[in-house]
């Protein structure tokens, strides 16, 4: 029995003194959390605390992987939640269909700096079918044609293009035309829309329609046999990933590459001279899909009662010239905001700029998520070489299948 | 029978013998000790916390294990037992348990939130923004009140909004200073700072109503803007009616709100559907059709990796089983490299060196072989890879295991006349068995779930243009996965919880079926 | 001590065979040092013999790039080696703890309590994660130093498959040892708990290597519960913080990646070189009775 008493003794005495040192409530403070990527955390902590600063409210930047920003707001702990998020645009149908972040007002001033498209891109259609905006966009990015002008010369056609490509190719053994990352839905979104496609449709109120599949579309099909050429060819082919397409072009085996302003620092340290333009025109216009990124206020806020201060971050401060100006010199993107646009002197990211006038934001409804897997596939199967899949039939099938997983 | 091992006085086992006798007792009573001051402490949080099941659980889990270690030279096997077997329902068992609970419901993007939050969600997103939209400071009068001072945008009228209704004031006694902040008129106290902060939630919730139904809202702490509700919820019938048409919504059992023609909110919640995703994989086309070729896939997949690594490693083993062989020390160590590098590394570098054309397999080889193009070519480039990633583990255990069979019986059977295929078939190769068989069946049940060696290596693919969801290389596991995270909105768990529950009753019972057919339990009677 | 019949005259073309095995064990992990090596920072830029030679990429993992993200090269270094060596230990203690009740108790649902074991493994881990983590979400709001973003936690979760196929090879080898050894022990007045603690433990010190071996490389390696549970990239094990360091930017830093590869590795090795000793004897003994 002797042992017993000891333990329990024992136990009691540190028992107790825990419950002494319980944890207190922590003391309401005014502090904001962000979640930020690596890329960003950076700036985002500068700009930001500036705000903070002029405001008096604390801000903390944590940084999380870029995917997890999205994926664990479903299920983070309230106590360690985010109030704003950095995030891309086609996040904004998940988030708000799960409630996870909140509906944004902006003053007509500020939106007016800001194009209509990246707005768009942040909006969400309600049950009435209205535009509810659900983000301040920030910075954005799409892919180019970067030509090497030292074997080259910027095509003044679609058709010149493909001569230019197919006579650098036939120069040397080991010579690439055009590289772009093969069975990549995004890099050849270019392509895909040069040939009249599209992936979703607009309704009468300008939403994006799920069901108005474009991948299998007449117009669409009646070109692909442009398709069927060019892999004949072997100007493209799906063998080709995204190392051997950059590796090509810095080592100057490769007419034209198309990529985006993620490798600005690179094709400035390579010492090669490029130029960067939007695909020619084909049969429609060649423009490329847009990638917005942007700030987003989270269902959070209103927990931790910060909600109006969040919004002010977010929807007033983050559009404005300053904020936009200093965020995209320190990311290497052009601004959203058309006054801090016009002040980037860096050639080639407005060069990138310009390559996406007309684009297309990468539709941000949820059901775009069963578009990835079957239009990279098409094209995989497409520039498969000997074997490869008529482009009419692997569009078209890759248009009934994504109708089918949207049901 | 000679004993197949010698005492080893290492100082390790030395110092494992320490903890025998006195010493023993006294570590014990130390650690109980201190697990029943924190366990307790954890206790007492959960109990200030509110969370009474929790706190009850934990109690009742720490009085069992009190129970067990204080009964002395009773209960011995629970004793020992015991801490393994905690781990493993807090981190195993609770976790399934939690994964059939989302089986029966549906949880999917829009099916996340609760009831109330999906309620109150629609009620926001369904604001109708006017066209007005204003500066704004929020103050305070004399008697407290929030007022908010506001400027129109466009036209820049002036107005007081409270929460009584909205004022027109005259223009000249609010000021718009340089950075755009709009300075109260006299009798009002801007909010600044910390009473700033603490008014968040006021500010936030704050409405001015206007004349003609609709009111002022606060955007942040420098805007307002006039709207209406588009929606609105009338609690006593459960339904969300839209003001303008009056359609209303109502809850469809699903975790939506869904109207008379049809139309489904977005916004909705989760709730139990009961066996809905289960029936799937029966019923819907597009869930059946690859899961059965997915499914002997996978049997393929997993069997061939295992036996045929078993073979390699048993051949390279034997070849090493020599006494006094030289370098054997040095092939062993290098033999198990593939062993050393973490997996998921080894199947990024496997991708690039087998790329059609640019690969360095194909550089070295006379001939293209499209390994990761071709249907059954990347078959075969899953399974080798597989099996160069599992061959170092069977080629261990198969040295361990040729080292135990005493030497003494295979000479017997040589002297006996046998030859050595002979010898090796009837004395080694059951003997092995009796051994292996269980590492067998518990690596073709790991390789049936491998994830990670299919996804990294070949996304599930190719896939032919004629097949939806499954690919030539995809596994029940990665066909799963695509299933729930993309197709469809994306993100359903409720579903991918389902199937998983399939997948582990087939690799349960074919495994147990295995261990049972297997003599590995015998002894265990 | 397998066929001491075999000649001695056969012996070059099992050389021969094994280096052929080695060759094709060894070339990816020889492409990887070769880009570790190499100025060239692609993946499908390097060849298997190194075009040219540099130290940069070791350097990209200790310092910082100016404008580039945080190296943490070290902090995962250590994380994944304090981590994998007390997952080890306690694997192994545990394992050996219940592997001895199973060896020599007798007791109800003894054969189907192992089998049970066995079996609940298989459970597929893909969706068990997010239970996982949400568990240990919940966790940590009552005890904060096991909850989320917490090597303490993930810790606990590795320990949670402890009873498992190890189990079953440590009971192996206990059983191999002979119960005279306990009843001598016990005549002498020992307690069950020192027969384990003075008799088999000791004995079973290679089939414990063996084990802990397994655990160690096993987590030293393990990606998929680290990266769910662990969230801000300081806090991160070695496989995912090297995954991150090529997922930022597509494929920038293949070189510096490769480099820490092969750092990553030492441990493993150095793992392989200790318990090379008790490899032979120490996992199956006994378990084949003659």
């Amino acid at each position: 029995m002797k042992k017993h008493v000891a333990k329990l003794v024992a136990g009691l005495t540190v028992a107790a003194f825990a419950a002494l040192s319980l944890p207190t409530t922590s003391g309401a403070a005014a502090s904001l959390r962000i979640w930020a990527d690596a890329d960003r955390k950076a700036s985002v902590e500068k700009v930001a605390g500036a705000w903070g600063k002029k405001n008096g409210v604390t801000v903390t930047v944590v940084q999380k992987d870029f995917g997890k920003i999205r994926d664990d707001l479903k299920t983070v702990d309230v106590a360690t939640a985010p109030d704003v998020i950095v995030g891309a645009h086609d996040w904004v149908g998940e988030l708000a269909a799960n409630g996870s972040v909140i509906p944004l007002t902006v003053s007509k001033s500020a939106s007016a700096k800001i194009p209509s498209y990246a707005l768009d891109a942040f909006s969400y259609a309600n049950a009435k079918g209205n535009k509810v905006l659900y983000g301040a966009p920030v910075a954005l990015e799409n892919v180019g044609l970067v030509v090497n002008t030292k074997v080259a010369k910027v095509p003044t056609s679609f058709a010149d293009m493909v001569s230019q490509a197919t006579a650098f190719q036939k120069k040397a053994a080991g010579n690439f035309g055009l590289v772009i990352p093969g069975g990549d839905a995004y890099h050849n979104y270019p392509l895909f829309s040069g040939l009249c496609g599209y992936v979703f449709g607009k309704d009468a109120k300008g939403n994006l329609n799920p069901d108005d599949v474009g991948v299998g579309n007449p117009k669409l099909l009646a070109n692909a046999g442009d398709v069927d050429s060019w892999n004949k060819s072997g100007l493209l082919s799906s063998k080709v990933d995204y190392g051997i397409a950059k590796n090509a072009f810095l080592a100057g085996k490769a007419a034209f590459w198309v990529t985006g302003p993620w490798e600005k620092d690179t094709l400035d340290k390579s010492g090669l001279k490029v130029k960067i333009v939007q695909m020619p025109k084909n049969k429609c216009d060649s423009v490329p899909f847009l990638g917005v990124q942007g700030f987003m206020v989270t269902k959070f806020a209103k927990t931790h009662g910060v909600e109006s201060q969040a919004r002010d971050l977010v929807g007033s401060y983050m559009l404005s010239e300053g904020a936009q100006t200093q965020l995209s010199s320190e990311n290497g993107r052009a601004p959203a905001n058309t006054d801090a646009a016009a002040k980037i002197d860096d050639r080639l990211l407005k060069e990138f700029a310009a390559a996406g006038k007309g684009g297309v934001p990468m539709p941000n409804i949820p059901e775009m998520s069963s578009v990835w897997g079957d239009l990279g596939t098409a094209w995989t199967n497409v520039f498969k070489g000997a074997d490869a899949t008529p482009a009419k039939t692997a569009f078209r099938t890759a248009g009934k299948n994504i109708k089918a997983k949207i049901g | 029978m000679t004993t197949p091992f010698r005492y080893r006085p290492s100082w390790l086992a030395w110092l494992l013998s320490l903890f025998s006798g006195t010493g023993g007792l006294i570590v014990k009573i130390v650690l109980l000790s201190l697990l029943n001051a924190m366990v307790g402490w954890a206790i007492i949080v959960l109990f200030a916390q509110d969370r009474l099941v929790w706190a009850l659980g934990t109690l009742v889990v720490l009085a069992i294990f009190d129970f067990v270690y204080l009964r002395p030279n009773k209960l011995l096997p629970a004793k020992f037992i015991l801490p393994g077997s905690v781990l493993l329902i807090a981190y195993l068992i609770v976790p399934i348990f939690f994964t059939i609970n989302t089986a029966f419901q549906k949880y999917s993007t829009g099916h996340v939130l609760s009831k109330e939050e999906a309620i109150t969600t629609n009620l926001e997103q369904n604001v109708v923004q006017g066209e007005k939209f204003f500066l704004m400071t929020p103050s305070r009068d004399e008697s407290g009140a929030l007022v908010l001072v506001l400027v129109d945008d466009t036209t820049g009228q002036t107005y007081l909004g409270r929460a009584s209704g909205l004022e027109e004031i005259d223009p000249a006694s609010v000021e718009v200073d340089e950075f755009g902040d709009v300075i109260p008129p006299a009798g009002l106290t801007a909010l600044v700072g910390d009473e700033l902060f603490g008014a968040d939630a006021e500010l936030a919730a704050f409405e001015v109503p206007l004349t003609g139904g609709g009111v002022i809202k606060t955007e942040g702490i420098s805007g307002a803007y006039d709207s209406a509700p588009g929606l609105e919820y009338d609690s006593a019938r459960d339904v969300l009616i839209a003001t303008d048409t009056g359609v209303e919504y109502a809850d469809n059992g699903r975790g939506s709100f869904v109207s008379a023609d049809g139309d489904e909110l977005v916004v909705g919640w989760r709730e139990y559907i009961g066996f809905e995703n289960f029936t799937a994989v029966i019923t819907n086309p597009l869930v059946r059709a690859p899961f059965l070729r997915a499914f002997v896939w996978t049997i393929v997949f997993a069997a061939s990796t295992v036996l045929i690594s078993f073979a390699i490693g048993l051949f390279l083993a034997k070849l090493l089983d020599k006494p006094k062989f030289r370098f054997k020390r040095l092939y062993r160590s290098l033999l198990i490299v593939p062993y050393a590098v973490p997996g998921f590394l080894s199947l990024l570098v496997f991708k690039g060196l087998l790329n059609d054309d640019y690969g360095l397999i194909n550089k070295l080889l006379p001939f293209d072989v499209p390994w990761l193009f071709d249907p059954w070519w990347a078959r075969a480039s899953v399974i080798l890879v597989s099996v160069w990633l599992t061959t170092p583990y069977f080629l261990l255990v198969c040295m361990g295991a040729l080292q135990a069979i005493p030497g003494e019986l295979v000479e017997a059977a040589r002297v006996d006349g046998a030859g050595r295929w002979q010898v090796f078939r009837k004395v080694t190769l059951p003997l092995l068995l009796v051994v292996v068989t269980p590492l067998i069946i518990a690596s073709f049940a790991y390789n049936f779930n491998n994830f990670n060696n299919v996804f990294l290596l070949t996304g599930g693919g190719p896939t032919s243009s004629d097949q939806s969801v499954a690919g030539a290389t995809d596994i029940l596991i990665s066909y799963t996965y695509k299933l729930a995270f993309e197709a469809g909105k994306g993100q359903d768990y409720g579903l991918a919880s389902a199937i998983s529950i399939y997948i582990f009753f087939i690799v349960a019972a074919m495994s147990a079926s295995g261990f049972l057919r297997s003599k590995a339990l015998e002894n265990m009677k | 001590m397998s066929d001491p019949t075999q000649r001695r005259g056969d012996d070059w073309w099992r050389h021969l065979i094994l280096w052929v095995a080695i060759a094709l064990a060894v070339f990816p992990p020889l492409y990887v040092i070769t880009a570790a090596f190499n100025a060239d920072q692609t993946l499908s830029g390097t060849s298997l013999l190194p075009r040219s030679f540099t130290l940069e990429n070791f350097k990209g993992l200790f310092v910082q790039k100016e404008g580039g993200a945080e190296v943490f090269f070290v902090r995962w270094f250590r994380a994944s080696v304090i981590i994998a060596v007390l997952n080890a230990f306690f694997t192994v203690f545990i394992g050996a703890l219940s592997a001895y009740a199973f060896s020599r108790f007798r007791f109800r649902g003894r054969r189907m309590g192992m089998l049970f074991l066995l079996l609940i493994q298989m459970f597929p881990g893909l969706l068990n994660l997010v239970a996982i983590y949400l568990i240990v979400l919940r966790t940590g709001e009552v005890v904060p130093a096991l909850g989320l973003n917490k090597l303490t936690a993930l810790l606990l979760v590795y320990l949670s498959g402890a009873m498992s196929i190890n189990l079953w090879l440590m009971k192996g080898f206990f059983d191999s040892i002979p119960s005279e050894l306990d009843e001598s022990a016990r005549v002498d007045g020992a307690t069950p708990a020192q027969i384990f603690w003075g008799v088999i433990l000791p004995l079973a010190v290679p089939v414990l290597s063996v084990v802990g071996m397994f655990a160690f490389v096993g987590t030293l390696n393990e990606f998929m519960t680290a990266s769910v549970l662990l969230e801000t990239v300081d806090n991160f094990t070695l496989p995912l913080g090297l995954q991150a360091y090529i997922s930022t930017n597509f494929e920038e830093n293949w070189g510096s990646f490769a480099a820490g590869v092969l750092i990553a590795q030492i441990p493993a090795i150095i793992g392989f070189i200790f318990v090379q000793k008790y490899i032979i004897a120490g996992l199956t003994q006994g378990s084949v009775k003659g």
